[in-house]
């Protein structure tokens, strides 16, 4: 309840009180040199990661599927800037998928099994009849990649 | 019950105000209630400042005194001695207090304080009272809280000459959710709105991560990960948290905590040099008060002493010819508390293994609070870390600093130069479960859970055709529900009949964005898409203060007739 009204405060601030030159000046777009760049490939990649809503892991987090640990991490935090509800006045599904996301990725045990998984998934030839229409939106999405 | 109005008047007290409000943006302070000691500091625009009092203190001692017919705090009140704070006229310790009821170890714990805490064993809340004119006036640890709490409110205003209505709290792990109901409740009755309410040692990492993202002027995320354990002790509580730290983001990867502080190190040693101590004062007259008021500053003085020096001479008038006289060294202080030293140990080692980091890749070991000056505190951590101690923060104004700092990210303020580029990822510090598997604290949020979070759990019946279903959240990681804190109980009805094991009884908890809890739960028969019967909502906690008794009273009325058995875990994303 807390937060709730801190969102509706900062959105009275930006509608009414600060002047119009300061309305980019809103987190998670503030304008500083050091975080100018991800922020930027943050926003503009909000809308390609976010449209399919049942791709993948590495979809969620926007990375390749053989990404490194230290690329997994950056492209949660980076995420995190713009998704946690602290900063962006949501409800937090988003931050709550891009962290189960990044909690299956980031574990080596969770994530061979995922990737196992996906790769039976993309080979739907060799799945039942049953399974594979029980599967194909996902087997769908994946192609994306 | 009686909560539930309470939020629902403030929140829409809040959105009126909101909406009207045609000031300056307010930036939020950050408050560091301490057991012992408070402090208020805020964002001044480039850094954090700390704010002082009318005597130029920045730390200010933490209690209400009702000597007077205006109770006065230690904000504005000056102690002619350290005797008056210890008289009975004075309330402290209320951060231990507060949302406990009397059947709880730390409020027993508590009856050797000077002024009165008095159990009836029950599970109600304990009488609480403060001597004033040779009678016990009770009062309660949130009103004497809300005393205290209007005191920093003015002060903060008269320094910033502005109104203050927003806040962020640092608060102990342990606390629960009821505890913090009744911390927002203090606040309320203060005038002051809670906006964040922050595990002290998650306070402590965001001050860290500030510290890092202004060493390291690398682009974001790409800064190198830094693991920091954060230790911290004060009077009342001890935490732990390991965090990981790049580019102004602080992710918390694990919480511990435990009520144990260095008013339980005073009293060991108190015990220690009078061994029948709690009989000795146990009359709680007049006289015993002001000889336990001289034990306790003795005390107190000599384990201050300690930290610097090897041995330290305690001399003790108590009158009627009994006089104390001991010379105490540091080796037998160290025997006397090493229960306190055994348990912050397995604190932090239980903080690493719950954040699956070995010791080897903590870059920091930062120790705060009070207690960090007691060498054996420093060497016991430096001892598991294999490492030295983070110098680059004040061990007593990190916890404010850091709630500064959220205060100031909480209030959309942004800084040019990018030092509050910050964000805090926090994490459950207690798990949240239900009462299943017969007397076992099942959790549906799991402990050190990422938040905004949601989980669900399947149970099922016990019974032939049970018809209902008795659900009692609890939260906390003991496997005994009854050691657990209770948050509320409702009943799923309306099973369609059919044998035990059948029918699915969905449980799923959601810690939204503000941090409030809400369990959902409802029945679905095996091969049906829709739940038998309305879902039921449930914003938590529902229990009011004497809600000790509640569990058992259930438990009398209902035994095992409407109980629960775990199916399946399966997360929802």
């Amino acid at each position: 309840m807390a937060s709730t009204s801190f969102f509706l405060s900062n959105q009275t601030i930006r509608s009414t009180i600060l002047p119009p030159c300061n309305a980019t000046f809103r987190r998670p777009l503030s304008i500083s040199a050091t975080c100018a760049t991800s922020q930027r490939t943050c926003s503009s990649n909000i809308s390609t990661e976010y449209a399919p809503k049942q791709g993948s892991l590495y979809e969620v987090l926007g990375i390749q599927m053989g990404a490194s640990c230290q690329e997994i991490k950056t492209a949660y935090r980076r995420l995190a800037r713009c998704l946690h509800p602290d900063v962006a006045s949501n409800s937090g599904d988003e931050f709550m998928r891009v962290h189960a996301a990044y909690a299956t990725l980031s574990d080596p045990e969770k994530r061979a099994t995922y990737d196992m998984e996906l790769f039976h998934r993309r080979r739907p030839t060799v799945m039942s009849a049953r399974g594979y229409s029980r599967r194909s939106r996902n087997w769908e999405s994946d192609q994306c990649w | 019950m009686a909560e539930q109005a309470y939020t629902v008047a403030s929140d829409s007290e809040t959105t009126g105000e909101e909406r009207s409000s045609s000031t300056v943006p307010e930036i939020a302070i950050g408050i560091d209630i301490g057991t012992s000691q408070c402090s208020v500091a805020v964002w001044s625009g480039s850094q954090v400042e700390l704010l002082r009092n009318t005597r130029n203190q920045k730390l200010m001692k933490s209690y209400v005194t009702f000597k007077d017919e205006v109770p006065a705090g230690g904000v504005s009140n000056q102690l002619a001695h350290e005797y008056e704070m210890l008289s009975g006229a004075a309330i402290f310790n209320m951060k231990r207090l507060i949302g406990r009821v009397d059947t709880d170890p730390v409020v027993h714990a508590s009856k050797s304080l000077p002024f009165l805490v008095q159990t009836l064993d029950i599970g109600v809340r304990p009488f609480i009272a403060a001597l004033v004119k040779n009678m016990w006036r009770s009062t309660t640890p949130e009103e004497v809280l809300a005393i205290f709490l209007v005191e920093l409110r003015v002060m903060a205003e008269m320094q910033l000459k502005r109104p203050i209505r927003n806040v962020v709290l640092t608060i102990p792990v342990s606390f629960s959710r009821f505890q913090l109901t009744r911390i927002e409740r203090a606040c309320a009755m203060a005038g002051l709105h809670v906006l964040r309410l922050m595990p002290e040692p998650t306070a402590v990492a965001l001050l860290y991560a500030q510290q890092q993202q202004q060493n390291v002027h690398e682009n974001m995320g790409s800064g190198s990960e830094k693991i920091a354990l954060i230790f911290n002790m004060g009077a009342g509580f001890c935490d732990t948290a390991i965090t990981a730290t790049a580019g102004g983001v602080s992710q918390i990867r694990s919480l511990a905590g435990s009520t144990l502080g260095g008013e339980d190190i005073l009293q060991n040693t108190m015990r220690h040099l009078i061994p029948n101590m709690d009989s000795y004062f146990s009359r709680h007259g007049i006289n015993e008060i002001e000889k336990m008021g001289l034990l306790r500053v003795a005390t107190q003085d000599a384990i201050h002493k300690l930290s610097t020096q090897p041995s330290v001479e305690i001399d003790v008038d108590l009158g009627n010819g009994r006089k104390i006289y001991k010379v105490l060294n540091r080796k037998e202080f160290e025997e006397v508390n090493q229960n306190v030293f055994e348990k912050c140990a397995s604190l932090i080692n239980q903080c690493l293994s719950d954040a699956k980091i070995e010791v080897a890749d903590v870059n920091d070991v930062i120790l705060v609070g009070g207690c960090s000056n007691i060498p054996m505190i420093r060497n016991m951590v430096t001892g598991i870390c294999k490492k030295d101690v983070y110098s680059g923060m004040n061990p007593l104004e990190a916890a404010v600093r850091g709630a500064a700092l959220e205060g100031a990210v909480a209030s959309g303020v942004n800084d040019p130069f990018g030092s509050l580029d910050l964000l805090t990822i926090q994490t459950t510090p207690l798990s949240i479960g239900i009462r299943a598997d017969g007397n076992n604290l099942v959790p549906v949020i799991p402990k050190n859970t990422t938040m905004p979070a949601r989980k669900d759990v399947f149970f099922t019946t016990v019974h032939d055709n049970q018809a209902e279903a008795l659900i009692i959240v609890y939260e906390g990681d003991e496997e005994a529900v009854e050691k657990n804190h209770l948050l509320g109980y409702f009943k799923i009805m309306g099973i369609p009949p059919a044998s035990k094991g059948v029918p699915e009884i969905n449980v799923c908890m959601d810690i939204d964005a503000s941090n409030s809890l809400r369990v959902f739960a409802g029945v679905i028969m095996p091969g049906e898409q829709n739940p038998s019967a309305p879902f039921m909502e449930i914003r938590m906690p529902t229990v009011d203060d004497g809600h000790g008794w509640c569990a058992e009273a259930l438990n009398r009325t209902y035994g095992s007739t409407l109980d629960l058995v775990t199916v399946q875990k399966k997360v929802q994303h």
